[in-house]
């Protein structure tokens, strides 16, 4: 909390990062059930099922129609936004056999190769990128 | 008497272990972040620097621990932890061996000095500790070393702030230098450094700041414990949050330390590699600022 008075400012500020969705209690509330479902790929049996019939599968967990599509459609930023977090979603892309650069890259509207080459570059450069009211 | 003796910091990015089960850890890709630990591995090898117990700081990527319960700080008092099965089948690298007594001891007295510690006896640990093994000990049949695990919840906002993160450190100290057995004890932080995988920011790495924060973890400075979350987040993306577990480590290692050695390497896959060794200068922790702490009777009970 350093440099915060209360938690509702501590939580605010997390709405002012570009491109950022803070993993916050709000978040995990949301997406509880879809989160569960992906950590259920875990397993291989649960693998199989998903695999063989993918919509049959989910329909069988407690989540939204909206994060259903979603998850069908491999919508990252989306599952961000209805509450996934990205160790459980991995899960999802593990799955799909891509990898953490394969598969962060579809978030980021760039190429794998190109998402790539920034990377060997030297990565993304915090310049601008810090904040959405301070634009710095 | 128990001592902490140095304090490790490393990277634990999955691909790492990839890389070192599949023999790749040599190419033209992985040799420059494997090369930075060929210092280590030399010298951890050596019998006066060779650690009987590692408290190993980490955190667990929803292999262990799903939604269910999210436990703030957890330490690991079982006889041993096999590597978890993380979706591709578990990594073939040896179980690691707890040590009980020792876990124990340091949980009963961090409980007494006002850490209310989650205690685990059965898990399965994921990359977040096993590549750090790795890195250090490279393949053996058997990890040469007892392991404490420490896992930290920064996955589900909030995590601890980096000034608890400290003041357990400093805990942790305290209880290691209470345990009666003559062991050889380091303490690793793990995770970090800048990187964020989620949403059209990721891909983001600050070698500034990475390096200043390496460069705070020398000395007697103590101003990372100051660093609060939002600072983490916007200067080295969403997953940097991680680089708070290194200040547990800090923290244990008391008022100073030298550095021994340093690496920073950029990139392995989407993340900023970072690793340092520690010496503790003066080594001293504060005393328990709690009754219980105070209590003579109640420390040896424990």
């Amino acid at each position: 909390m350093a440099g915060h008075s209360d938690i509702h400012e501590y939580l605010a500020d997390f709405e002012d990062i570009p491109g950022t969705r803070v993993y916050t209690a709000a978040r995990a509330r949301k997406g509880y059930h879809l989160n569960q479902f992906a950590m259920s790929l875990m397993k291989p049996e649960n693998r199989q099922r998903w695999l063989a019939d993918e919509r049959a599968y989910i329909n069988e967990w407690p989540m939204t129609q909206e994060q259903r599509e979603a998850v069908l459609a491999r919508d990252y930023n989306r599952l961000l936004d209805l509450g996934g977090n990205i160790y459980f979603l991995a899960k999802v892309f593990s799955t799909d056999g891509l990898s953490f650069v394969q598969a962060v890259s579809t978030m980021t509207g760039m190429s794998v190769e190109d998402y790539q080459a920034m990377m060997v570059a030297g990565g993304r450069s915090p310049e601008g990128q810090r904040s959405i009211k301070g634009d710095s | 008497m128990a001592r902490i003796t140095a304090g490790v910091a490393s990277s634990h990015v999955p691909l790492l272990g990839v890389a070192s089960d599949q023999g790749k850890d040599r190419d033209d890709y992985f040799g420059p972040i494997f090369a930075g630990y060929d210092w280590t591995r030399e010298w951890i090898a050596k019998p006066e620097n060779k650690p009987d117990v590692v408290i190993l700081v980490y955190n667990d990527h929803a292999s262990a621990f799903d939604m269910s319960i999210i436990p703030t700080f957890a330490i690991g008092c079982g006889e041993r932890y096999a590597p978890a099965d993380e979706g591709w089948g578990p990594r073939k690298v040896p179980d690691v061996e707890g040590h009980p007594d020792l876990a124990w001891h340091i949980a009963q007295s961090l409980i007494l000095d006002e850490f209310d510690m989650t205690i685990i006896n059965e898990m399965d640990v994921d990359h977040g500790l096993t590549v750090p093994l790795t890195m250090m000990y490279d393949k053996p049949d058997a990890w040469p070393v007892k392991v404490i695990p420490l896992a930290v919840n920064v996955v589900t906002y909030p995590p601890p702030s980096g000034n608890r993160c400290w003041a357990l450190g400093e805990a942790i100290a305290r209880a290691v230098n209470s345990f009666g057995e003559d062991l050889n004890v380091q303490i690793w932080g793990t995770g970090g450094m800048s990187h964020q995988l989620q949403g059209q920011r990721a891909g983001l790495i600050n070698a500034e700041w990475d390096n200043m924060f390496l460069d705070k973890l020398i000395g007697d400075t103590q101003d990372l414990r100051h660093v609060p979350h939002i600072e983490y987040l916007r200067e080295t993306g969403s997953e940097g949050i991680e680089m708070v577990m290194w200040l547990i480590m800090r923290g244990a290692l008391g008022k100073s330390t030298k550095c021994l050695h340093r690496h920073y390497h950029v990139p392995c896959s989407n993340t900023a590699i970072g690793h340092i060794v520690l010496e503790p200068v003066d080594g001293s922790v504060p005393p328990s600022p709690t009754l219980e702490g105070n209590n003579e009777a109640a420390q040896a009970a424990i």
